[in-house]
């Protein structure tokens, strides 16, 4: 497997992660502690959810000659 | 006498030599962390009914910390691209960041490990437990910051609990800093991995990463330095070797997306 | 697509000429032999390096056989030897009546030091070393007609590696207090509260050994994956390097979880965690914890090893016994496919099986159901390959070579040593034989008689490869009855003493738990198993002074032995006989393609009986 497949593994892991990290600041803000620095997490988790996928198709189109393998 | 696949792909497994080589050690690794995290779910599922600490990191340092790996996986599959794409220029512009990023990382968690072996956790004479970060300290007393007290109970270390009763309760904000004097204080450790199972396995899980980022970046840095004279010579091999640091790097990045939320978030 | 790559390696093989030029210019003898990067030199010093550790553990195990068989008496002329180096872990003894010192004797602690060392060092440090790396390095690569190993200088650095832990492991006999004691195992807490430095120095020295292992392990996959020869493909391959590539695996997968034992009990002495201490622990030498810790926690990460640590033990035997057996029956293996996904099965199972050994814990009854099941399970692919090995003696010419011998007495003693398995591997009868003589019988038959008369058998076998000359036929077979008789002599009994109930561990053999001594306790030892002991330790003996031929034989032979008549002394199929004798470095002189299966022996309408795998028309 090369780096271009094991880095669209990491992109993907790392999206979940941003779910993730995105619900649990989300609780914490809306549950347990309501200050900014818990809303800005809740952004920082939208904002990567939405990047990580736009970046890991344009990491496809750039490298779209390299081998999976 | 040469070994055949240094360089080019065996044509019918399709790869190079070090690349098996490194999934095989990756594989390895991954048995590694596998251990420690079984260990982990296992010391905490063991752990008495309110004993397991939660909420004693600090997790903006620490998202800070996920950005920056996050980051340095990016550059270096761009340094790994440039290099595919016949840009040396890029190629060390990517890897500085890299290795950039890489010391921010240990620098930010030698900072966080520093912040935790200076909270003091004492037991007083009067059966009271304080714990708190050491500002001062003489022969005769300490001084602790942001205290919180509540009552110690034989034999058992570390109540997360009662420190949360004990926050919640009446004096909810200790702004002022506690004087302690030392022919007072009965026992006095530190939030080391002595000091509980938590911290025991925080400190091995996060100092176990930190070696392999602190191995991976000396790689890393020596072929953007000196080793990348081999550009020149052999640009073939030179990818594969990047290649194959990448592999490594993007392991280690990984380990943290597992352990950051583990660690700090759970 | 096989003309390129034969095209390729004719290639490579001009560059082996240029760097053979470079030899002529002498490389001197620390590149030649110390830093050397050539598989071969390797597989060697792994050897000599090994068969030393196997001799120091076995003078460990006769001093302990001395203190079971005659205890506290003193040991002639070892005992002051030993008193010299070890000090006051040796116990002075005095004549009763006229109070002179006679001599010394061993103490309960240097008993559990030479016990756990002795575990450490056959395992770690020779048996595993020998099998996996010594035959591995110098017999893979040749087999599969391959250069060198795929990453020669790593595999250097794995040798080195090995070689500072075993220091690391030597060191410790010389420090205040002495070496581990606590088992081959090292279980905690009770190997974190014994409060010398003995168990620190061995907690590296396997941090490092361990690390050395999974390099060696890396290597081995990556040459078996990518350095065959053309046309070399996998159903191809002898079985000696599907067994290796099994074990390889078994190194990679199984070695970590135990780096991670190690390096939490390494934790608990030197950082003050608890990760194996649980709360309320009360031995006097450990105040001060913060507790919450898991015993159980270090035996499964150590049995996750420990469990597909047997399998790396026996699979390369087997692997080197199929070899001599298909060569001196002079007929093909039977059912070689069988053999081979056994094998795979095997490596498999391994890795769940291992709780088997924690059934006496208290981990539960559910959890033990479930390895038993498993545990039974995997003795199945075991008795496939012993059975196909069984049937490929059938209706063959049989050559009763001095490597031939060890090899079949490989057959039946490994059958003894995994048939007295199975009732281990049950949970009720395990309850039973835990921990006793009967344990240590079942498996020193899989690795005494077992495994290391595989790997005799091996060096017998190849040697002539090695060295251009035949080890001594008649004292070969001299070494191999002696060895055979004694083998049985010394552990037979042992399985009687264990169902008697006399357990391990015991410095004194058990005297002090016998009905002689104690005449109104019920369940007393009966005396004819304590008396066995004294049988068992001359039998041990004996077994020492028949390796002597052995020893004598081994470095005779390089210089004096009969000089061999061909490159294929044994007329073999396989590549490893296809080279000048002895290989240079970069093996081949033309570079082998595979064009026939690896036991072609006794092919019907041939002109003779074998046809090596490079050569079918």
């Amino acid at each position: 497997m090369s780096l271009k497949a094991f880095h669209l593994i990491f992109v993907t892991a790392t999206t979940l992660f941003s779910l993730f990290f995105g619900l649990w600041s989300l609780n914490q803000y809306r549950n347990i502690d309501p200050s900014a620095l818990n809303l800005t997490f809740v952004f920082l988790a939208f904002v990567m959810l939405i990047a990580l996928p736009i970046y890991g198709y344009y990491f496809l189109k750039k490298l779209k000659d390299v081998s999976f393998l | 006498m040469e070994v055949p696949y240094t360089v080019e792909n065996r044509p019918d497994t399709g790869l190079y030599n070090a690349k098996v080589g490194i999934w095989l050690f990756l594989a390895s690794e991954v048995m590694l962390f596998g251990a420690l995290f079984s260990s982990y779910i296992l010391l905490r599922v063991g752990a008495l009914e309110g004993h397991w600490p939660t909420e004693l990191l600090n997790v903006p340092i620490g998202t800070v910390n996920t950005m920056v790996l996050i980051l340095s996986s990016v550059t270096v599959v761009m340094a790994w691209a440039s290099l595919k794409l016949n840009d040396f220029k890029k190629f060390k512009m990517y890897q500085l960041a890299t290795v950039i990023c890489a010391c921010m990382f240990v620098l930010i968690k030698s900072y966080e490990y520093r912040d935790k072996l200076t909270h003091h956790d004492v037991v007083l004479a009067d059966g009271m437990r304080v714990d708190g970060h050491l500002v001062e300290e003489t022969d005769e007393y300490i001084i602790l910051s942001h205290p919180v007290s509540y009552p110690a109970v034989k034999g058992i270390g570390y109540r997360p609990t009662a420190i949360k009763e004990a926050e919640h309760g009446d004096d909810h904000h200790h702004a002022e800093d506690r004087k302690i004097m030392l022919a007072d204080i009965v026992k006095r450790t530190t939030w080391g991995p002595w000091a509980n199972t938590y911290f025991a396995i925080y400190f091995t899980l996060t100092g176990l990463h930190a070696l392999h980022v602190i191995a991976g970046a000396l790689v890393i840095a020596y072929y953007w330095g000196p080793g990348s004279k081999m550009w020149k010579t052999n640009p073939e091999q030179f990818t594969n070797r990047i290649e194959v640091s990448g592999l490594f790097w993007h392991f280690v990045d990984l380990v943290w997306i597992f352990l950051f939320p583990i660690l700090y978030l759970l | 697509m096989e003309s390129t790559e034969a095209k390729e390696l004719h290639d490579t093989h001009h560059d082996a000429d240029g760097h053979g030029a470079d030899h002529h210019h002498d490389p001197g003898f620390w590149r030649k032999y110390i830093f050397s990067t050539d598989h071969k030199i390797i597989g060697i010093q792994y050897g000599i390096t090994s068969l030393l550790f196997m001799l120091f553990g076995f003078f460990l195990i006769a001093t302990m056989r001395w203190s079971m068989a005659y205890p506290g008496q003193p040991m002639p002329v070892v005992g002051s030897l030993l008193h010299i180096i070890m000090g006051d872990m040796t116990s002075a003894v005095f004549d009763p009546e006229t109070k002179e010192l006679i001599g010394y004797a061993i103490s309960n602690d240097l008993y559990n030091a030479f016990g756990a060392m002795h575990g450490t060092i056959m395992v770690f440090l020779a048996v595993v070393p020998l099998a996996f790396a010594a035959f591995g390095n110098y017999v893979v690569p040749l087999q599969i007609g391959a250069v060198d190993m795929a990453f020669p200088r790593l595999n250097m650095a794995s040798y080195h590696l090995f070689l500072l832990g075993g220091l690391i492991m030597l060191a410790s006999f010389f420090i205040p207090g002495g070496p581990a004691q606590a088992g081959w195992t090292s279980y905690s807490p009770l190997a974190t509260s014994i409060q010398t430095d003995g168990q620190l120095y061995w907690l590296i020295a396997m941090v490092i050994i361990i690390t050395s292992s999974l390099l060696g392990a890396v290597n081995f996959i990556a040459t078996i994956i990518q350095l065959r020869a053309p046309g070399m493909t996998w159903m191809r391959m002898p079985f000696f390097c599907w067994a290796q590539f099994v074990t390889a695996f078994l190194l990679l997968l199984a070695f970590p979880p135990l780096e991670v034992g190690a390096l939490l009990q390494l934790m608990d002495k030197v950082a003050g965690t608890s990760f194996y201490l649980p709360t309320g622990l009360a031995i006097s030498t450990m105040k001060d914890i913060s507790g919450g810790g898991s015993p159980l926690l270090y035996q499964h990460l150590f049995w996750f090893l420990g469990h597909p640590e047997v399998y790396v033990l026996i699979l390369p035997a087997m692997g080197v016994v199929s070899e001599i057996i298909a060569n001196n029956t002079r007929k093909p293996l039977w059912g070689y496919k069988s053999l081979v996904y056994s094998t795979l099965v095997l490596g498999f199972l391994s890795f769940i099986v291992w709780a088997h050994h924690m059934y006496l814990t208290g981990m539960g009854t559910k959890i033990s159901t479930f390895f038993q099941t498993t545990t039974m399970i995997i003795s199945i692919p075991s008795v496939i390959i012993l059975t196909c090995l069984f049937i490929s003696l059938w209706g063959g010419s049989i050559r009763f070579n001095t490597p031939m011998l060890f090899a079949l007495a490989f057959l039946p003693m490994f059958g003894i040593g995994g048939l007295t398995g199975l009732p281990l591997g049950f949970n009720y009868s395990d309850i039973l034989l835990h921990d006793t003589y009967y344990v240590i019988g079942h498996f020193h038959y899989v690795v005494a008689p077992g495994t290391i008369f595989g790997l005799i058998a091996g060096i017998y076998f190849w040697y002539p490869k090695m060295t251009g000359r035949y080890m001594n036929e008649f004292w070969g077979k001299v070494h191999f009855w002696g060895s055979f008789i004694f083998m049985n002599l010394t552990f037979q009994p042992m399985f009687a003493q264990g169902m008697a109930g006399m357990l391990r561990r015991m410095a004194d053999g058990g005297v002090g738990y016998s009905i002689a001594n104690n005449p109104d306790a019920v369940g007393g030892l009966a005396d004819q198993f304590v008396k066995l002991n004294a049988n068992i330790t001359l039998a041990a003996y004996a077994l020492g002074l028949a390796q002597i031929p052995f020893i004598i034989n081994l470095f005779y032979s390089i210089s004096k032995g009969k000089k061999v008549e061909s490159d294929n002394p044994w007329h073999s199929t396989t590549l490893e006989w296809q080279t000048p004798t002895p290989p240079p470095h970069g093996n081949f002189t033309t570079p082998p393609t595979v064009t026939g299966g690896p036991y072609e022996y006794s092919v019907p309408g041939s002109s003779q009986d074998y046809i090596p795998q490079n050569q079918k028309a």
